[in-house]
C-alpha cells in the first residue's frame, strides 16, 4: 500500500478535500447509472406508445402481433442484460480510476 | 390427473427443501478445508439463489394465466420483473451491499440516524410482505385444489405450516443453498414440460390461426361448475347442460342460451361441442379478452389500457429494490463489485426462465379454454401435459409442474417470512426479547393466512402487482434519494414514505375490497404507482429541502461507505506470501 | 623601449590591482551585506539558536533537572542578571546572581498561580551591590492549567522585561504543553501494547516460535510456510486501523492460530468447521472470537493429555449470526466462571473471556453478552450471538471515531 496513505487519510478524516473525491466518484457513478436508466425507460417505456398507434386493421400490418410477442416475450430480456454488462464494466472502470486518482 | 404422482413430487420438494436447508452446510469440515469453509458465496450461487427466491407464484403460475386470459399485454409482468433487478442493479445494488445493511429498516437507520423512520420503515416492510405472501398462498391453494381436488384454503394452510414449522426450527440455515435449488427445480420444471408440450403442439399441426380468434374448444369438452357461475353471453350458445342454470334443472338436454346474464350453480356439469366459442365468467376480475387477444392494448378488463400499462410498468420496474427478501439475499455478497456481478447473473437467470410462462399461457389458450368459463386461469400450466398428453407421460409431466409450483411458493414463502418475521422479532415486538423469533414467525404467517380465507378471488399476479406498487412508493424514493442525494432528511424521507407508500397503501386497499369498478377511478386506484411514486419522491425532497438544516451530521461519511470501492480506503487487504 | 615596455608592464599592473581590489571590496561588502546577514538578523539567528538548545531540557517536562538546564538558556535568551524558574510550590532552578531572593518571588509565584497574569514588583534588597531590584513574574501555563512561573530580574524597572518575559513565557507553555502531549502518546502505546499483550499471549509467542525452529532443520519447507502463517496472524492481531472486522477475516486468523498450534501439538488436536457462508460478511468486533478459541485450546490441549476436540460453527439466523465455539476439555467449576466473568478471575486465565463478553455486551447490549456453559470436565461449550447489523458496527476504516449519540 504505503503511498496512497496520505489521499485515503483525507477521506478517511473527511476533509474537505475528502469529500471532493467522494463526490466526484458519485458523480460519475451516477451518471453511468442515469445513462443505463434512461436507455431502458426510453426504449421499454416506449413500446406501450408505440404499440397504441399500430393499425388496428390486422391486414395493414400482419406481422405485427408476431413482432410484439418477440419483443416482449423474448428481446427484452437479452437487451436489458446487454445494458447491464456495459454498466458494470463502466461502473467498474470508474472505480478502478478513482483507485488509480487516490493513488 | 393421477393424483398420487403429483402428491408425490410435492412430497418430494417440501421434503428436499426441509433436508437441504437443515443439512445444506452442516458438513464437517477439518482444518485443511478451512479456505472452502470460510470463502463467501461465489456470485453464481448467490445469484440462482437470489433467482429461487424471487420467482414465485405469480411467475410460476400468474404469468401464464395472466396471458391465457388477458393476452400479450401481460408480458409486462415478466419484462417488468426483470427490468426492476436492472434498475436495481444501476441505483442500489453496490451502495447498498457496502453500507452493511442487513435490511431496509437497518438502511434507513444507518443512513438517517433516526429510530423513528426505522420504525416506519419497519411498518411498510412488514405491509408489503403480506401483500406478497397472500399470493403465494392463494396460488398454493390452487395448486393443491387442481392437483388434488382439496378445498382451496388446504394448500394455503399446508404451505403456511411447513414454512413456519421450517423457518421457526432454524430448518432454513442453508437458506442459499435452498434458494439456489429451488431455482434450478423451478426452471427444469417449467422448461422440460415446455418442451414436450410444444413438440406435441408441433404435432398437432402447430396451430395458431385460433390465437386471434376468440377462444374456442377444439374439441368436445365437458366442464364441472367448482363455483356458482354468472355468464353474460354475447352470441346465442348452445349445450348440453347436466345441473342447474337460471334456477331451471336439466338432466344432459341441449340447452340454447339466449344473449345475456346467466347463472349457472355450482355442480353443474356443461358440455360443449366441438368449436364452440368459450363463454367468459363476468365474477372473475376478468372480462372478456375480446377478439383481440394478440394485439396490445386491445381488451384487457381495464377501461384505460395505455394508463394501466404504464402503472404496471413503473411499479416493476421502481418496486424491486424495495421487496424485503430481495434485499436480504444482497448481504451474502461480500462486497460491492461482488454484488453487481451477481445481479447480472440474476438478470440472466430470471431472463432465461421468463421465456417460458408465455408458452404455457399461448398454448393454455387453445387447449384448456375451459379455464376462461370458470375464471381459473392460474391453473393453466397445471392442466396442460393432462390436456396434450394424458397418460402416464402426462401425469409426469403434470408431477413435474406441481413440484415446481410447489416449489415456488416454499421458497418466496420462507424468504418473505424469514424476513417479516426478522423485522418483527427487532422492531414490532422488541420488548419480547431477542429469543422471540418463532413467536414472530407465527404471527408474520398468521396475518396472510388469515385473509387468503377471507380474500379468495384476486388473481395470484394481480396481488403481487399491488404489493409491487406499494413498495416502489416507498422503499424506491427512500434507497434512490438515500443513497444519492446527500440532502435527504429524516423528516423528508418520513414524509415521503407516509405519502408515497400510505397513499398506495391506501389505493390496494380501496382495490382489494373492490370499491370502484369502473372507469378512471378504477384505473388510478388499481395502478397507484403512476401517481405514487412521484408523490413519494416529490414529498421526500420538499420536506427535506424545508428541513435543511437537519441533515444528518454522519452523511459524508456514510456516502463515503456507501461508494468508496472496497480496497480504495478499506482495510489493509491481506498479502499472501509475504518475503517472496 | 625596453624601459617603456616596463613601465607599461608596471602601469598595466597597478591599475589591474586597483581594479582588483577595488572589485574586492565591493564585492567583499556587498556580500557580507547579504550573505551573511544585518546585525539585526544575526541577533534573532542568535535567539532562535538559544531557544532551540532550552528547548529539549523542557520537552522533557518541568522538574528541577530540566529546569536548572533550561533556566541558564533562558537567562542569556532575555539577557538579564538573573532568571528563576518555579513549579506551584518551590523554585526549581535560579540562574544569575540575587539567588538570596528565593523565598520574597516565592511569595508573589502564589498570586500569579491563582489568577493566571504576570506580575511585576521591586524586590527590596540590603545588599547594596545586588542588582536585582525588580521582577517580572509570568506563570506557565500547559493544558491543564499553570505548572510554575517564569521569573526574570532586573536592575530597574523595564517595559522591554516584561514583554520579554511574558513572550518567552510563552514559549516555555508551548513546550511544556508539547512534553505533556509526549508523555501521554507514550502512554497510548503502553496501553496499546498492555492491550496486544492480553490479546496475544507471551506464551503463544514463544512456543510458536519455538515449534517453527524445530522444523527448520527437519523440514525447511514447512518452517518457512510456518512463519510466513506467523507473519501473516501477527499482522492481523497488531493491525491498528477500526474496531471491527469481518466474521471472514476473524476466521481467517483463527485459521492460522490452529496451524501454528498444530505445529506443536500435532495430531493431538481435532478442529470441526461448520460455517455458513451467509454470515462471512458480518462485521464484529475486532479479535472478539480469537481469544475464544484460543481459551479452548487452552482447556483442551494443555490442561489434558487426551486428543482434545474442539468445534467452531457458524449459523444464519435471520437478523442474527450465531457462533458456537465447544471444546472437550477440563471444563470449569461455574462458581469460577462466574467470577472470571465479574472480573475476578485474577490474571492467569479467561482473561480473553472476560474481555470480549464485555466488548460484545459495549457494542450489541447486555443480552448479547456471551452464554456459556461449562463444568468441570465437561468441556465448555460459548456461544455468542451477533447482530448482521447494528448502528455504527462497520468493518470498514475507522470513518467515525466517536459512538454516535442516539
Amino acid at each position: 500500500m504505503g503511498r496512497p496513505v496520505r489521499t485515503q487519510s483525507e477521506i478517511n478524516e473527511q476533509t474537505t478535500l475528502g469529500a471532493a473525491y467522494v463526490r466526484s466518484l458519485m458523480r460519475s457513478q451516477l451518471r453511468a447509472g442515469l445513462a443505463a436508466f434512461a436507455v431502458l425507460a426510453v426504449v421499454l417505456g416506449s413500446l406501450p406508445v408505440v404499440f397504441s398507434l399500430l393499425p388496428s386493421d390486422l391486414s395493414l400490418w400482419p406481422a405485427g402481433p408476431t413482432l410484439v410477442w418477440a419483443v416482449l416475450g423474448a428481446a427484452a430480456y437479452p437487451f436489458m442484460i446487454v445494458i447491464a454488462r456495459w454498466y458494470v464494466r463502466r461502473a467498474e472502470r470508474n472505480e478502478r480510476d478513482f483507485a488509480d486518482l487516490v493513488e | 390427473m393421477n393424483q398420487a404422482y403429483a402428491v408425490a413430487a410435492v412430497a418430494v420438494v417440501v421434503l428436499a427443501t426441509v433436508l437441504i436447508g437443515a443439512y445444506g452446510l452442516r458438513i464437517s469440515r477439518t482444518t485443511s478445508d478451512f479456505y472452502v469453509a470460510s470463502r463467501s458465496v461465489p456470485p453464481r450461487l448467490n445469484a440462482a439463489a437470489i433467482s429461487g427466491e424471487y420467482l414465485s407464484a405469480a411467475s410460476f403460475l400468474g404469468v401464464a394465466g395472466l396471458v391465457l386470459a388477458q393476452g400479450v399485454d401481460m408480458l409486462w409482468y415478466p419484462v417488468g420483473y426483470t427490468a426492476g433487478y436492472l434498475v436495481l442493479l444501476v441505483f442500489v445494488a453496490a451502495p447498498l451491499r457496502r453500507s452493511g445493511a442487513y435490511t431496509l429498516p437497518d438502511f434507513a437507520e444507518d443512513r438517517l440516524e433516526s429510530k423513528r423512520v426505522r420504525r416506519v420503515a419497519s411498518a411498510f416492510v412488514v405491509g408489503v410482505g403480506w401483500l406478497y405472501l397472500l399470493p403465494q398462498l392463494q396460488g398454493a391453494g390452487l395448486t393443491l385444489g387442481v392437483v388434488t381436488g382439496a378445498p382451496r384454503w388446504l394448500g394455503g394452510a399446508l404451505v403456511a405450516v411447513v414454512v413456519t414449522a421450517a423457518v421457526a426450527a432454524g430448518g432454513m440455515r442453508s437458506i442459499t443453498f435452498v434458494q439456489a435449488f429451488q431455482y434450478w427445480l423451478k426452471l427444469t420444471a417449467l422448461l422440460v414440460p415446455a418442451i414436450f408440450l410444444v413438440l406435441a403442439w408441433q404435432g398437432d399441426g402447430a396451430p395458431r390461426t385460433t390465437f386471434d380468434e376468440p377462444a374456442t374448444f377444439r374439441e368436445r369438452t365437458k366442464v364441472t361448475v367448482e363455483q356458482t357461475l354468472r355468464l353474460n353471453i354475447k352470441d346465442p350458445l348452445g349445450v348440453a347442460v347436466h345441473g342447474r342454470i337460471d334456477g331451471v334443472r336439466h338432466t344432459g338436454d341441449k340447452v340454447a342460451l339466449p344473449p345475456g346474464p346467466h347463472r349457472i350453480d355450482a355442480g353443474t356439469v356443461l358440455e360443449f361441442a366441438k368449436g364452440t366459442a368459450v363463454p367468459e365468467a363476468t365474477n372473475g376480475a376478468y372480462s372478456s379478452a375480446g377478439s383481440r387477444w394478440s394485439r396490445p392494448l386491445s381488451g384487457s378488463r381495464d377501461d384505460h389500457p395505455l394508463y394501466a400499462s404504464y402503472g404496471l410498468i413503473i411499479a416493476t420496474f421502481l418496486g424491486t429494490m424495495g421487496l424485503p427478501h430481495v434485499v436480504v439475499r444482497f448481504y451474502t455478497s461480500p462486497n460491492g463489485r461482488a454484488a453487481r456481478r451477481t445481479t447480472v447473473v440474476v438478470l440472466g437467470l430470471i431472463g432465461a426462465f421468463y421465456l417460458l410462462p408465455p408458452v404455457y399461457g399461448a398454448l393454455g389458450r387453445l387447449y384448456a379454454p375451459e379455464l376462461l368459463l370458470t375464471g381459473n386461469t392460474d391453473a393453466a400450466v397445471l392442466v396442460l401435459p393432462g390436456k396434450l398428453f394424458g397418460g402416464v407421460g402426462g401425469d409426469l409431466l403434470g408431477a413435474l409442474l406441481a413440484g415446481g409450483a410447489f416449489a415456488a411458493f416454499l421458497s418466496t414463502a420462507s424468504g418473505l417470512t424469514l424476513s417479516v418475521a426478522g423485522v418483527l422479532t427487532q422492531d414490532v415486538l422488541p420488548s419480547l426479547g431477542i429469543r422471540h423469533f418463532r413467536l414472530a414467525t407465527c404471527l408474520a404467517m398468521a396475518v396472510p393466512t388469515a385473509a387468503n380465507a377471507a380474500v379468495s378471488n384476486l388473481p395470484v399476479a394481480d396481488a403481487v402487482g399491488l404489493a409491487f406498487a406499494v413498495s416502489a412508493s416507498s422503499f424506491c424514493p427512500l434507497l434512490v434519494l438515500g443513497i444519492w442525494w446527500r440532502g435527504l432528511t429524516a423528516a423528508g424521507a418520513l414524509s415521503g414514505l407516509l405519502v408515497g407508500g400510505g397513499s398506495a397503501l391506501a389505493a390496494v386497499a380501496a382495490t382489494i375490497s373492490g370499491r370502484p369498478q369502473h372507469g378512471w377511478p378504477h384505473a388510478l386506484l388499481a395502478w397507484p404507482a403512476v401517481w405514487s411514486v412521484p408523490l413519494g419522491f416529490l414529498t421526500m425532497v420538499l420536506v427535506s429541502l424545508a428541513t435543511r438544516a437537519a441533515i444528518p451530521a454522519s452523511t459524508g461519511a456514510t456516502m463515503a461507505r456507501l461508494h468508496l470501492p472496497e480496497g480504495a480506503a478499506g482495510p489493509v487487504e491481506r498479502v499472501q506470501g509475504v518475503g517472496q | 623601449m625596453i624601459a617603456l615596455c616596463v613601465l607599461g608592464t608596471v602601469a598595466a599592473a597597478v591599475a589591474l590591482f586597483a581594479a582588483g581590489a577595488a572589485f574586492g571590496r565591493l564585492s567583499a561588502r556587498g556580500g557580507r551585506a547579504k550573505d551573511l546577514g544585518t546585525p539585526v538578523e544575526r541577533a534573532t539567528f542568535h535567539t532562535l539558536h538559544t531557544a532551540s538548545l532550552a528547548a529539549p531540557p523542557l520537552r522533557a517536562g518541568l522538574t528541577e533537572d530540566t529546569a536548572r538546564k533550561a533556566a541558564r538558556r533562558l537567562r542569556s535568551l532575555l539577557g538579564t542578571h538573573a532568571l528563576c524558574l518555579t513549579d506551584q510550590a518551590s523554585v526549581l532552578a535560579w540562574d544569575g546572581s540575587g539567588g538570596h531572593h528565593r523565598a520574597q518571588v516565592m511569595e508573589q509565584v502564589g498570586q500569579v498561580l491563582e489568577n493566571g497574569r504576570s506580575q511585576a514588583f521591586p524586590v527590596t534588597c540590603d545588599d547594596m551591590d545586588c542588582q536585582v531590584r525588580w521582577a517580572v513574574v509570568a506563570p506557565l501555563t500547559a493544558d491543564n492549567g499553570a505548572l510554575g512561573t517564569l521569573a526574570a530580574f532586573g536592575s530597574r524597572e523595564s517595559a522591554v522585561l516584561v514583554r520579554a518575559t511574558n513572550e518567552v513565557a510563552r514559549w516555555v507553555s508551548v513546550q511544556l504543553e508539547l512534553a505533556e502531549l509526549d508523555r501521554s502518546r507514550t502512554r497510548l502505546i503502553e496501553a496499546e501494547i498492555r492491550a496486544l499483550r492480553a490479546q496475544i499471549s507471551p506464551h503463544f509467542i514463544f512456543n510458536s516460535l519455538a515449534a517453527i525452529a524445530s522444523f527448520v532443520r527437519t523440514d525447511p519447507e514447512r518452517a518457512r510456510e510456518l512463519l510466513l502463517e506467523f507473519a501473516d496472524f501477527t499482522r492481523y492481531s497488531f493491525r491498528r486501523h477500526g474496531d471491527f472486522t469481518t466474521l471472514a477475516d476473524e476466521l481467517h486468523s483463527i485459521q492460522q492460530y490452529f496451524s501454528l498450534v498444530r505445529a506443536r501439538f500435532g495430531e493431538r488436536l481435532d478442529v470441526t468447521l461448520q460455517i455458513a457462508p451467509e454470515v462471512l460478511p458480518v462485521a464484529l468486533p475486532f479479535l472478539c472470537l480469537q481469544p475464544l478459541v484460543e481459551n479452548a485450546v487452552k482447556h483442551g490441549l494443555e490442561d489434558s493429555v487426551a486428543k482434545s476436540r474442539i468445534t467452531i460453527s457458524a449459523s444464519d439466523e435471520g437478523a442474527e449470526a450465531v457462533v458456537v465455539i465447544e471444546d472437550n476439555g477440563v471444563g470449569m467449576e461455574p462458581e469460577r466462571l462466574r467470577q472470571i466473568l465479574r472480573g475476578e478471575g485474577g490474571p492467569s486465565s479467561g482473561i480473553g473471556l472476560c474481555n470480549v463478553d464485555e466488548r460484545l455486551r459495549q457494542v450489541y447490549g447486555d443480552d448479547h453478552g456471551l452464554v456459556i456453559e461449562t463444568g468441570v470436565g465437561a468441556g465448555m461449550k460459548v456461544t455468542a450471538r451477533i447482530p448482521k447489523y447494528r448502528a455504527g458496527v462497520h468493518s470498514g476504516p475507522p470513518l467515525r471515531r466517536q459512538p454516535r449519540a442516539d
